[in-house]
């Protein structure tokens, strides 16, 4: 018999449990009765496809009840749940309970599932003579997703992974065959710090919708070759693949907006697998919708066009295989372990590689390919062309970032290039530059035929143009100083603005609705003109001249990078056009915010500019370091300041400051301090030392000493002084106390000064006092380590990317209409 | 020949330039004896040995961290990199080294680090570390 363990709640996991169930036989409900009903004969027929929307809609609504269930559990802190365990605590913010929710692969598997479902309902709703083969593809998809939450165990594999596990069916531990178990369990493990962001909040669920999305279009295009309607299934997809490109897009730059904002690596983009892996799609779905476009206005390229739609599909799959395998365990910052599912995440990606393959073969022969050539000077072409090398990057990252799976395959042992960020910008800006040279010069070509004299000479002065501005550009911001092919894209970029530019005046003349790609593609171009600028000529501020010590016999093997600059508290420093001085920290847990003070001097050594940053770090139990930037944003350049290195509490052993009496620890103190130096000075005497100076304003008799009681035969003077270091000033009254026949020293620090005070004399005879100076040492003082960055022009990127958003929306209501009109 | 021939065979040509480039660019995982005999850039994969000193003085140099490495094979040697201790290094579980010997020395130009994470124990957390350089 089943033990019975104190304090559980079981109920709401069977609830969901039972939904995740439900929702996977839903699924295969509504999947086959759609097959069912696409082949059935019989027009007058309905009850597959009445069978086959109850599935869909009982398939929708369990995996809502999934999500009830899950968040109730979250929500409430039962830990006795794996999922609420692992990723929340008691003291995360409701607001992050959601973003908790899909923290873990469970929730991440759901959230897709969830939008495929949204998408489903909305195609049952509109797609019309399309619903039932679009339904099919849709709802096999659905049924693959709902076996990864399944979490059970058939002839001895486990078949997907529930989020509704038990925390003792998950982590064997003694501790679980105590009934009262849960007792001992307070609290959850949290959710990682660098995650408690508000991207985290908003960025999954975009990309989710963006990878989720991009199965319309691919149901369409089975559909289409299933029911031989060749022709007519690329219209209505359309409007679904400009969707899927928007949103996935917005998803992928939502995320190196956050990686740019709050975390560490300094930049936006860093060639990460799974950063990779998440614009495979986009790529191909991008280069597809192109050739869709040529196919409905045109009649060619058809097979190019449904190949690179199967295909984003089929990529969408694999970069989730890629992410959740364990496979890029090796190479990517951000990887999940596998969890026991990796044939189940390959098998997903295969199957749905044979049907789209098999079906191709099958109908090869009835492909509506042309028998005639495209026109040389004509846009479809071009349009074609571009779209092929759109998939060549793809193909490129692709390779790539797929060197553990090769490696795997073929039992290898091969590293990525050693500079992987240098080789991927290299080849990648070569594609991106005959990408932007296209869209630039086929907006000059039209559809079927076009006058060639004309083209070459519009095609030729606004290139001509476009070199024009290239060369101020690349002088000023120092492009030049890059590999040429960085210039190519710079013009490349320039000349597809330009070109745009003029389609986008003419729109708005009249025909505004076919703005969209223009702006779509400004947007494109805007974008690689930011990323380039901002990536390439991003310079280091925080160059370290000062107080480093040449490491004899290093040479640039190790890359000749000093960005790391340490400054002392309220010591100034000199970097780069800024003063900067580390004047403090404050804590609101689980952060500490350091405060730099930035200042900048104009030639009349006036103070031109100041402000603040406050760069914040989390100190994982006093051992390591996780540091988040502070960027002081301007119209043209960003200032990105982030803390590299601490005093880590071991190496800081200064006491407590106020409180420190003469006794016990004193001894010990005093060697955080240099050899002490002793002053006799009168009132109103100054002592200079390294950083300043103090001087003694008066003498005064206590009356009381903390709480060690006086009596009137007990004798204790205070000396008031006031300590001016590196502008800054600061009191110190150190007291000098004879009880009984001891006398006793209550030392006094004034800590941002680096300084210990004693009143270790009185000299009544000569009226004057000696006063004691403990200094510390450089490093023994308070110091941060930081790194900061001028990243120049990044606002380009993401004002490209707001345009590109826009572009694809205008394209989509253009679109969505000719759907309608059709 | 038809047009679109002559394109195809233009991408034929990019594609395989593309993989000609990633074959010659690639480097290979190793062991520090590997690395004392070659020149060139190399990944080495090993543990960080942790009864050994972490060398950080950012008094001295802000820029100057050492520590020693195990490699798989067992071999251990002495690596310089230029930057700060990366996050959660002593936590890592392996490490994995780009770069060089110099002398009797491995300068890393990138450390890759796999540790066991905190705060999600389902998930084993990747970090990276590189001596960053400011060109593209």
């Amino acid at each position: 018999m089943d033990k019975v363990f104190k304090g559980e709640h079981l109920l709401p996991g069977h609830l969901g449990q039972f939904f995740v169930v439900l929702s996977f036989g839903a699924a295969l409900l509504s999947a086959i009765s759609y097959y069912f009903a696409t082949t059935n004969t019989n027009k007058l027929d309905n009850s597959w496809l009445k069978m086959g929307r109850l599935g869909f809609y009982l398939n929708t609504i369990s995996l809502l009840g999934v999500g009830v269930c899950l968040f109730y559990l979250i929500y409430n802190h039962y830990f006795e749940y794996h999922y609420a365990w692992s990723y929340t605590s008691r003291s995360l913010p409701v607001y992050y309970i959601v973003s908790g929710f899909w923290n873990g692969q469970e929730g991440g598997f759901l959230l897709w599932t969830f939008w495929q479902a949204v998408l489903g309902n909305i195609l049952i709703w509109k797609a019309k003579s399309w619903e039932k083969p679009v339904m099919t593809v849709i709802a096999f998809s659905q049924v693959w997703l709902a076996t990864m939450l399944l979490g059970y165990y058939v002839f001895g594999a486990r078949i997907g992974s529930s989020p509704f596990l038990l925390l003792r069916n998950a982590i064997p531990a003694p501790i679980f065959s105590n009934p009262d178990y849960l007792s001992f369990i307070k609290d959850g493990q949290g959710m990682n710090p660098l995650l408690q962001n508000y991207w985290m909040v908003i960025h999954p669920p975009t990309l989710f919708l963006g990878l989720a999305s991009i199965v319309v279009p691919f149901a369409y295009a089975i559909a289409g070759l299933w029911q031989k309607r060749y022709k007519e299934w690329i219209t209505p997809a359309i409007p679904y693949a400009l969707f899927g490109g928007m949103i996935l897009g917005t998803g992928v730059i939502m995320g190196s907006l956050w990686a740019y904002e709050s975390l560490n690596f300094g930049g936006f983009w860093a060639w990460d697998p799974v950063e990779n892996a998440s614009i495979f799609p986009w790529l191909l779905i991008v280069g597809g919708l192109h050739v869709m476009i040529v196919f409905k206005n045109t009649g060619h390229s058809f097979f190019t066009a449904t190949f690179l739609v199967l295909m984003s599909f089929i990529m969408v799959l694999y970069s989730s295989f890629l992410a959740r395998s364990g496979v890029l365990g090796e190479t990517s910052v951000h990887s999940f372990v596998d969890n026991g599912m990796f044939w189940h995440l390959l098998s997903y990606v295969l199957v749905f590689l044979a049907l789209s393959i098999s079906l191709l073969v099958l109908r090869r022969k009835e492909l509506p390919f042309t028998k005639k050539d495209e026109e040389t000077y004509s846009r479809e072409f071009w349009m074609f062309v571009g779209s092929i090398f759109l998939a060549l990057s793809c193909f490129h990252l692709i390779l790539v970032t797929s060197i553990p799976v090769w490696n795997r395959m073929f039992n290898s042992k091969v590293a990525p290039p050693n500079d992987l960020v240098g080789h991927y910008n290299v080849i990648q800006a070569s594609f991106a530059m005959v990408i932007t040279i296209l869209t630039g010069f086929s907006q000059f070509l039209k559809y079927k035929k076009t006058d060639v004299t004309r083209f070459f000479i519009v095609t030729g002065v606004y290139f001509l143009v476009a070199v024009l501005i290239t060369v101020p550009v690349v002088y000023f911001t120092g492009l030049y100083k890059l590999q040429f092919v960085f210039l190519l894209v710079m013009v490349g970029s320039i000349y597809s603005i330009l070109a745009n530019g003029k389609i986008f005046v003419d729109a708005m003349k009249g025909k505004f609705k076919l703005a969209g790609s223009a702006v779509a593609h400004i947007g494109f171009a805007l974008m690689l003109v930011g990323a380039l600028i901002a990536a390439g000529t991003r310079s280091v501020v925080s160059v370290n001249d000062t107080g480093s010590v040449a490491v004899s016999g290093f040479d640039k093997a190790a890359g000749d990078a000093r960005e790391n600059i340490m400054i002392y508290k309220n010591e100034p420093v000199k970097m780069g056009p800024y003063t900067v001085t580390y004047v403090g920290d404050s804590t609101s847990e689980p952060n500490h915010y350091y405060k730099v003070d930035y200042k900048r001097y104009d030639a009349a050594g006036k103070i031109a500019e100041e402000f603040m940053l406050k760069p914040h770090a989390q100190l994982n139990g006093g051992t390591s370091l996780t540091s988040s930037p502070d960027t002081r944003h301007y119209l043209f350049h960003d200032l990105y300041t982030h803390v590299t290195a601490l005093p880590m509490p071991k190496v800081t052993a200064t006491g407590d400051a106020q409180t420190d009496a003469a006794h016990g620890d004193a001894e010990n103190d005093d060697k955080n301090y240099d050899p002490p130096v002793a002053h006799e000075i009168a009132v109103g005497d100054t002592i200079r030392y390294r950083e300043g100076y103090i001087v003694l304003k008066a003498m005064k008799k206590e009356s009381s000493i903390q709480n060690i009681p006086l009596t009137d035969s007990d004798i204790a003077i205070g000396a008031q002084l006031q300590i001016v270091s590196n502008n800054q000033t600061y009191t110190a009254e150190p007291i000098y106390l004879i009880k009984g026949k001891g006398v006793y020293y209550f030392d006094r620090k004034a800590e941002d000064a680096g300084l210990k005070l004693r009143l270790s004399k009185i000299i009544p005879d000569r009226n004057k006092v000696e006063i004691t100076v403990y200094q510390q040492p450089e490093n023994k003082k308070p110091w941060i380590v930081m790194r900061a960055l001028d990243f120049p022009y990044i606002n380009f990127l993401w004002t490209g990317t707001l345009m590109m958003i826009l572009g694809f929306l205008i394209s989509i209501f253009r679109r969505n209409k000719e759907v309608k009109t059709a | 020949m038809k047009k679109s021939s002559i394109f195809g065979l233009v991408i034929i040509a990019v594609a395989i330039a593309v993989i000609i480039s990633i074959y010659s660019s690639s480097s290979s995982y190793g062991s520090f004896s590997d690395a004392k005999k070659t020149e060139s850039q190399l990944s080495v994969v090993g543990f960080l040995d942790k009864h050994r000193e972490l060398y950080y003085d950012a008094a001295k140099d802000a820029n100057y961290f050492t520590f020693y490495v195990k490699d798989k094979k067992g071999g251990e040697c002495k690596v310089i990199f230029r930057g700060t201790e990366p996050q959660d290094f002593e936590k890592s579980e392996q490490i994995v080294l780009t770069g060089q010997m110099v002398g009797e020395e491995f300068h890393a130009s990138h450390i890759l680090m796999k540790c066991p994470s905190k705060y999600t124990q389902d998930k084993v957390n990747v970090t990276e570390a590189q001596a960053k350089s400011a060109s593209l």
